[in-house]
């Protein structure tokens, strides 16, 4: 406790040093984000006040100092140390010169974003069902939005951190907790529940801004009497998953959210939940005017038993196929598939394999048997990124094959796994791979293998280049149209966190954050110190988000 | 000719015992401990009759089923409980099975019948648990299942005469140990043949035989009493108990301090494991090794949980009692899930030792029996609750530590 105290204190009296003589600029400033600020995000590049930048969840910049030419030139700004308890996922919000940052276990840190100085911390004690993990917070009004590992939405004061208000927002809390990052849309705040692994019902909720009330939930596993209920047998979809884990995108101009629902359950046992089991593992285009209706879905992997969950964040884009412009949405599964539909009625436009796959079609037995990719391979949550000049998407995926039993029955124990099985075990190699992708095509433009999981998203500037970054924890510039790597740099700590950029004064930056590798993507090389672009990396201990900008 | 006709008669008489036991409003307190285990089991029969009555019955209404799930928990807990509600009456002794057995596990030192009380304790609680929900169903079937959950819960804290242990329950404790002795009463060495009647013969706290002057009719009699042998001696009659033959073997080996600890560990082998020494010392210690090398990561060197969840102390122990985990959930979820990366990777004796470190962690008592390798049936009786830990927390976190060899 001590030793992460200290820090706090010292950081302390430098904030309020700063805030004493920064009293006046930061009243004139005391306008929030707003409705038209969310709407037009994408003409912002200061500021970056949603997830992925805008709704449409692609992250990409247009006005941009850093360029293929000079991005070697890169060097670190700042970086700040975060409570180091488990992985650093989060998404950085800025505004109007502060940044916004999470922990794993829901402490929200406002940092300065030209200097990293600590403006305010506020401390959290969730109970953690499973795994510590938190995307970020949602800014809007004056305040902060948290949705936490113990199923609570938390509101704080944005100018100091202390709480405003704290509500139960998840239903069930024994199964069911939060990490997704909040997406304020019009009057509210919209967070999926992930509770698909522990024996829940996934849902997507929208909450008033303004004080927590719950305005709707949309649930992704139908009921009796509901389309889609014909596709699980007996009982099975009341405990059948469906969890909205990751980022969204929408459409403003026809209030459409685009989900991807994840994984069904018992994971691992498929034989107690026979059928197609709607709506896991699909994208669903929502009609959010009113209650949320359905427009269209596309299942991904129907009946799937390896908990091959669409992870990626829904990325909005239009691009020119074959010669004409097409309005798409990109998704990307734990399974390896990388998927581009039409974001009008969902139908498949490409369908890439972006990592090994073996033994897809058969369910895990008692034995135990091989299959590619391992649970947390394929495209993970941060997804890809997509660049109008190149038309090409740019998408990390991890490879990796596990070894997978399957339980044989499946027990509900209250806050537990309901898997019917164990996670399988990790076999053979543990690579990664940085891919272009052209949309115009359905082909890849290239592709790098590299030695490490690649989870940490991509950022794409409209100068042609692509920022990612990987597990040994190497953040790296590759150039958009070739793939050579054009600069990096050796953060020390794993990167499962997506990059972000802004500007201040005239000057461009771009973020990571990076901490332990945390449950999932613990490598077995790290505890030896493993060779990288950079030095050796050893198992990190640490947590820090680090800024990086031109000299 | 076997001698059932007379244990039959003998148990009517012990029914009659009961019911003086169970009259008036004693102190828990100032009881003595046969007494606070009498007056315990009389609440527990009272908290059955309460939920076999409405069970029976042709109840019409929501409020009749509310009303009787409120009186069988009142009877159970008593009234210094929280789940106490004194409108809807209260057909036990006002102190409650729960008050009874916190006062006989307030006393000084543990005695043999200390797991069994334990035990009964987990179950008592587990049982209330059941039935505070049982009061805030709104479904026939929810609520039916509830006290279906509490009947069982409830006949383990009941026990069985012929057992000792935490199967025993209270009425094994009361049939074989020296809480079968009322205050006053004579208690002689059960390793020689009584010298009196009535007297209880007594060997390492073992009651090994009651003897009853035969012509008196008068004389009150321990609890529940398994009788294995029946002796007609000039004026006296001698019950020889369920645990007449291990006080035998006991006598036997007296003089020898070794032979003695090996026949108590050949005991709680029979028994299986009980709520207190559940695991060895040495095997916890083991599994903090194993704790070290595969959990550590995720769980924290604090155990407070770092990627992953807290695994002891305060946080993980109210979360246990809130989510109803037993012994076997826990177990299930350990040995099928972990360690994450690579399930059910350790060999069966890793994962015993780890488990024993968990629990030694969460401040269950170390005893003389290891944890054993494969799920056995009763780890679904043991409910996980900070009450049914036993020695105190040494940390803030609410965990013990387990020193390595």
């Amino acid at each position: 406790m001590l030793r992460r105290t200290a820090p706090v204190v010292v950081l302390t009296l430098i904030v309020g040093i700063t805030l004493f003589f920064a009293a006046p600029r930061l009243r004139a400033a005391s306008a929030w984000p707003t409705s038209e600020s969310y709407a037009g995000a994408a003409a912002d590049s200061a500021d970056w006040i949603l997830p992925a930048r805008d709704y449409s969840g692609n992250r990409y910049v247009s006005e941009t100092e850093i360029a293929p030419e000079n991005v070697a030139k890169l060097t670190k700004s700042w970086s700040a140390k975060i409570d180091a308890r488990g992985p650093l996922e989060t998404s950085p919000i800025v505004w109007n010169g502060t940044m916004y940052v999470t922990s794993s276990h829901n402490d929200v840190y406002a940092l300065d974003a030209k200097t990293g100085a600590l403006k305010w911390h506020f401390p959290y004690k969730p109970h953690v069902i499973a795994f510590s993990a938190n995307r970020g917070v949602a800014l809007g009004d004056g305040k902060v939005y948290e949705a936490t590992l113990d199923g609570h939405l938390i509101a704080l004061d944005a100018m100091t951190g202390k709480p405003l208000w704290n509500v139960v927002a998840a239903h069930d809390t024994t199964n069911t907790f939060f990490t997704m990052q909040p997406v304020p849309y019009k009057n509210m705040l919209l967070i999926g529940a992930s509770n698909g692994d522990w024996g829940g019902v996934g849902y997507v909720s929208a909450f008033n801004a303004a004080d927590g009330k719950r305005i709707w939930d949309w649930k992704t596993i139908p009921g009796p009497g509901e389309p889609g209920h014909e596709t699980w047998s007996g009982d099975s979809w009341k405990r059948g998953g469906g969890a909205v884990w990751s980022g969204v995108a929408i459409d403003p101009g026809s209030d459409t959210l685009y989900i991807d629902a994840g994984n069904p359950q018992p994971d691992f046992l498929g034989t107690i939940r026979k059928g197609a089991n709607l709506y896991t593992n699909s994208m669903v285009a929502l009609d959010i005017s009113g209650k949320p209706k359905i427009k269209w879905y596309h299942q991904f992997i129907p009946h799937d038993t390896h908990d091959w969950d669409p992870a990626m964040p829904p990325v909005l884009f239009e691009a020119t196929v074959g010669g004409a412009k097409r309005k798409l949405v990109a998704a990307g599964d734990k399974g390896g598939n990388f998927w581009v539909l039409d974001a009008g009625n969902g139908s498949v436009v490409y369908h890439l394999a972006v990592s090994t796959q073996k033994g897809q079609s058969s369910e895990p037995d008692r034995k135990g048997d091989i299959a590619c990719p391992n649970t947390n391979g394929g495209v993970e949550f941060n997804g890809g990124s997509y660049l109008p000049e190149t038309n090409d998407f740019y998408v990390p995926s991890v490879n990796q094959c596990g070894l997978w039993k399957s339980a044989g029955t499946a027990t509900y124990i209250t806050g537990q796994f309901y898997l019917g099985g164990g996670f399988p075990s990790l076999s053979g190699p543990s690579t990664g791979y940085m891919q272009a992708i052209d949309m115009g095509t359905g082909q890849f433009v290239w592709r790098k293998h590299l030695a490490y999981p690649q989870i940490g998203g991509a950022l794409s500037l409209s100068t042609g280049v692509v920022f990612t970054g990987g597990v040994n924890g190497d953040f790296t510039a590759y150039d958009a149209k070739s793939g050579a790597v054009l600069w990096h740099y050796a953060t020390g700590m794993t990167i499962q966190a997506p990059p972000t950029s802004y500007a201040l004064d005239g000057k461009q930056y771009v973020a990571v954050a990076a901490g332990p590798a945390g449950i999932n993507f613990a490598d077995p090389r790290f505890a030896k110190g493993t060779p990288t672009l950079e030095g050796s990396y050893k198992t990190a201990t640490s947590a820090a988000i680090t800024v990086f900008s031109m000299p | 000719m076997s001698p059932r006709p007379f244990v039959f008669a003998f148990r009517f008489v012990l029914a009659f015992a009961l019911a003086g036991a169970a009259g008036g409003r004693p102190a828990a307190a100032s009881m003595d401990a046969h007494a606070n285990a009498i007056a315990a089991l009389a609440d527990v029969r009272a908290t059955v009759d309460e939920i076999v009555r409405i069970e029976d019955g042709f109840a019409v209404g929501h409020a009749a089923y509310v009303r009787a799930a409120h009186r069988a928990l009142n009877a159970l807990v008593g009234r210094r409980d929280d789940g106490y509600v004194a409108s809807f009456g209260d057909s036990g002794d006002g102190v409650g099975a729960l008050g009874h057995i916190d006062a006989l596990l307030d006393t000084e030192g543990t005695s043999l019948w200390t797991p069994a009380i334990e035990g009964a304790k987990a179950n008592v609680l587990a049982a209330a648990e059941n039935l505070q929900t049982a009061t805030r169903e709104r479904e026939m079937e929810e609520y039916q299942g509830d006290l279906t959950h509490a009947l069982a819960n409830l006949a383990l804290v009941a026990g069985r005469t012929s057992q000792g242990g935490v199967f025993g329950g209270l009425s094994g404790a009361l049939a074989n140990t020296s809480l079968a002795v009322p205050r006053g009463a004579a208690s002689v060495s059960g390793c020689g043949l009584p010298a009196r009647a009535p007297s209880y013969g007594v060997v390492s706290e073992r009651l090994a035989y009651v003897a009853l002057p035969r012509a008196d009719a008068a004389t009150k009699l321990p609890g529940e009493i398994d009788v294995r042998r029946v002796v007609v001696r000039g004026d006296e009659v001698v019950l020889y108990t369920a645990a007449s033959a291990e006080a035998a073997a006991l006598c036997a080996h007296a003089t020898a301090q070794r032979s003695t600890a090996r026949l108590e560990r050949t005991r709680h082998v029979a028994e299986g494991a009980h709520a207190a020494g559940l695991f060895t010392l040495p095997q916890a210690q083991a599994g903090a090794e194993v704790y070290r090398r595969y959990c550590i990561a995720c769980h924290g060197a604090d155990l407070q949980g770092t990627a992953g969840p807290g695994v002891a102390g305060t946080e993980f122990l109210t979360t246990a009692h809130a989510n109803r985990w037993h012994l076997s959930d826990l177990r299930t979820t350990v040995v099928e899930n972990m360690p994450f990366s690579n399930p059910g990777s350790l060999t069966p004796a890793q994962y015993a030792d780890v488990l024993a470190f968990l629990l030694a962690s969460n401040c269950y008592p170390a005893g003389a029996v290891p944890f054993p390798t494969a799920q056995r049936p009763q780890f679904a009786t043991i409910a996980l609750a900070s009450s049914a830990a036993t020695v105190r927390p040494k940390s803030k976190a609410g965990t013990c530590a387990v020193v390595p060899k």
